[in-house]
């Protein structure tokens, strides 16, 4: 008896504070909300850019929504030249709650076939019952400074772009996958050109049935800033390369922040420019209770979790 | 007898292997297990194997053309001709490997050659270059200083080759089986290993009954003791520095290859068909002296040594990176769990099919071949 009341009480509590979680974060999102408004509402433009800044945008402080916070430092850094730009990811695992949602914007954003994934979230299980616990780790590219996968493409089709972020040339890819093997982070997948929609029945008279599926699959993704497109029966890249996250490079272009960052229900994904003193990131990353991935291996990973 | 065995045999390897080249030409790499995970697979394996087959003949050649050791006088024609029939096999499954193999012409118009691919690909096409044209000095002018330049820049680029095979997996740190030093250092060993097997079946099969010939075999059979024993030290250094480091990464790798799903092959194939058995049967002179055992124990060490090439390749690569990365998100080609699928293996004895094929119509067809076997007489 005295067993079940023990078990009972820790229940409790949870309970409770996923209440107060979730007053606080609809609160949050109102203010969100609030503010997203205002940022439809005046737009400004960047001087020396195309990237529009809304004025709520520009205005905000310390006490802004992180995300507007960080929509700010973006479009400070937009100013910079590319050169002094240092791109880093915080992820804080303390609000990581295991929701998927980033996975999936990034498979969305990036028109990602199956077998390929830029942002998988590792889960992992502590402890044994009735001491359990569960981990979550989202795991983007490392964009390392120090990349192991750069030097051993036989064709320079992998390299580090003046912003610190490892891209792949689709077109100059063999797709021998030396990159894959060399990745300490299993951070990069081949695309063998598969499509969601293929062997799925087909739904006449739907307005999403597999034709419109496949369609919506085939049509371009732009990554890198280039359109690619997977045509039916032809095998053209990004089918056959190797593929990895690229911070939402083609999003960071126009001012917007990378998809798992804006997707993120916990405001548990940060990015911006560490070098930038006061960015979200640049304050973060100083903290003593971040880490990076398999730090021994000297890689230098941009991609920092707090723990 | 053995030949029509082997026409046969290579002949329903080809037949074999249609659907598997007809499916990665024309479907592409849909059929095949390996994938983002495990991210290179049985052709990986085979391309190490035959390239150390190839390169491995090419050392044995150069005792005829180089070193002029009377004893292999006339067999460096056979030897070189093996050379020719396996680097292709080689470069074929590496190629079925690729993404896009009709960019392979980007390594050498754009190459990185800070690379060890890169410098491979340079590298064979260097060596398959070297030995077209050993095979035309051996037919016009076998004991001239070009040939022996050529014998010279071959064995570099054998050597070389063999090593630089070690070096492709042995730069990756990530891989704690693979990152140790040893390999660029073991490579050009096992493909030494490799062309003594091959000479031993050349010989023991294909050339007439002669003292000569069963003075070759014994050297040879001598040469593959001393050299099963210097593989199975290297079996030894790598699994006990795995094991005694205790990097658990390294350790799985072990783990996998002595007690995994596919231990069977490692202790029926690699071990006791490739090594030990061969070891036992060469030992005792009397069993040895049969030139069709001498052969036959050439094709074990051989089997023995694809298997081992695998179990280099395979385990390595199946072990996660980072723990939750298998249960992470789900996909084709997303699996830690490799079996090389009916496609790969159809290629696979495809080529060895081909391979076999043109070493057999070689020796039929070539003058030069022809000739070779005359002096052997």
């Amino acid at each position: 008896m005295e067993q079940i009341t023990h078990e009972e009480k820790p229940s409790a509590d949870p309970g409770r504070r996923n209440f107060l979680r979730a007053l606080m974060g609809a609160a949050g999102a109102a203010a969100a909300l609030q503010v997203l408004d205002k940022l439809e509402a005046a737009p400004e433009q960047v001087a020396g850019s195309l990237v529009r800044v809304p004025q709520a945008v520009a205005d905000a402080d310390d006490q802004a929504d992180v995300l507007i916070r960080m929509q700010a430092d973006l479009a400070r850094a937009l100013k910079k030249q590319p050169s002094e730009r240092r791109w880093v990811m915080v992820i804080d695992l303390r609000k990581c709650v295991g929701c998927h949602a980033c996975t999936i914007a990034c498979v969305a954003e990036n028109k990602l076939p199956p077998g390929v994934v830029y942002r998988p979230v590792l889960e992992e299980e502590i402890g044994t019952y009735p001491n359990v616990t569960r981990r979550f780790v989202p795991r983007p590219c490392m964009q390392c400074e120090r990349p192991p996968c750069v030097p051993v493409c036989p064709v320079n089709a992998t390299y580090t772009n003046e912003e610190g972020i490892v891209e792949v040339n689709y077109n100059q890819c063999i797709g021998c996958r030396a990159c894959l093997t060399a990745c300490p982070y299993g951070a990069r997948t081949s695309d063998f050109g598969y499509t969601y929609a293929e062997g799925m029945p087909n739904a006449d008279g739907l307005i999403l049935g597999r034709d419109s599926a496949e369609a919506y699959e085939r049509a371009a993704s732009y990554e890198y800033s280039q359109p690619w497109p997977r045509p039916p029966g032809k095998r053209q890249s990004p089918m056959g390369n190797a593929r990895k996250c690229h911070f939402c490079q083609h999003r960071l272009k126009q001012g917007m922040l990378p998809e798992c960052v804006t997707t993120c229900i916990g405001r548990a994904t940060l990015f911006g420019d560490a070098n930038d003193p006061d960015s979200v990131v640049a304050q973060l990353i100083k903290l003593p209770n971040v880490m990076r991935l398999k730090e021994e291996l000297g890689t230098q990973p941009r991609v920092y979790y707090i723990v | 007898m053995i030949k029509k065995t082997l026409y046969a045999l290579g002949a329903v390897a080809v037949l074999l292997g249609l659907y598997g080249f007809y499916s990665r030409l024309f479907i592409g790499e849909r059929d095949v297990n390996y994938g983002s995970y495990v991210t290179w697979g049985l052709w990986v394996a085979m391309y190490l194997f035959f390239a150390g087959i190839a390169t491995g003949a090419f050392m044995l050649a150069t005792l005829d053309y180089l070193f002029n050791v009377r004893l292999f006088k006339g067999t460096g024609r056979y030897a070189l001709w093996v050379a020719l029939v396996t680097m292709p096999a080689a470069l074929i499954t590496i190629a079925f490997d690729l993404g896009h193999m009709e960019r392979v012409w980007k390594v050498y118009l754009n190459p990185n050659f800070g690379a060890p691919m890169a410098q491979l690909v340079w590298g064979y096409s260097l060596f398959l270059l070297t030995v077209i044209v050993s095979l035309i000095l051996a037919a016009r002018w076998p004991g001239g200083l070009s040939m022996k330049l050529t014998m010279g820049i071959g064995l570099f680029l054998a050597i070389f080759l063999s090593g630089g095979v070690g070096a492709l997996l042995g730069v990756n740190a990530s891989r704690p089986g693979w990152h140790n030093g040893m390999l660029p250092a073991q490579f050009p060993i096992f493909s030494l290993t490799s062309g003594v097997a091959v000479m031993m079946i050349v010989i023991g099969w294909f050339t007439p009954e002669s003292e000569i010939r069963s003075q070759r075999l014994r050297v040879l059979s001598i040469a593959m003791i001393v050299l099963i024993l210097v593989k199975a030290y290297y079996l030894w250094t790598d699994f006990s520095l795995a094991v005694y480091s205790g990097v658990p990464d390294a350790v799985e790798g072990v783990n996998l290859i002595l007690f995994g799903p596919y231990a069977w092959a490692f202790w029926g194939l690699q071990l006791l068909l490739g090594m030990l058995i061969p070891l036992f049967v060469l030992l005792v002179p009397r069993i040895s002296r049969s030139a069709f055992l001498v052969g036959l124990i050439g094709v074990c060490v051989l089997i023995g040594f694809a298997v081992a090439r695998s179990n280099i390749i395979f385990p390595a690569l199946a072990i996660p990176e980072l723990k939750g990365l298998i249960d992470a998100f789900h996909g084709p080609h997303l699996n830690f769990n490799y079996a090389p699928s009916l496609m790969e293996w159809s290629v696979t004895v495809g080529v060895v099919g081909l391979s076999t094929l043109a070493f057999l119509l070689g020796t039929d067809l070539l003058p030069l071949l022809k000739q070779s076997n005359e002096v052997t007489r």
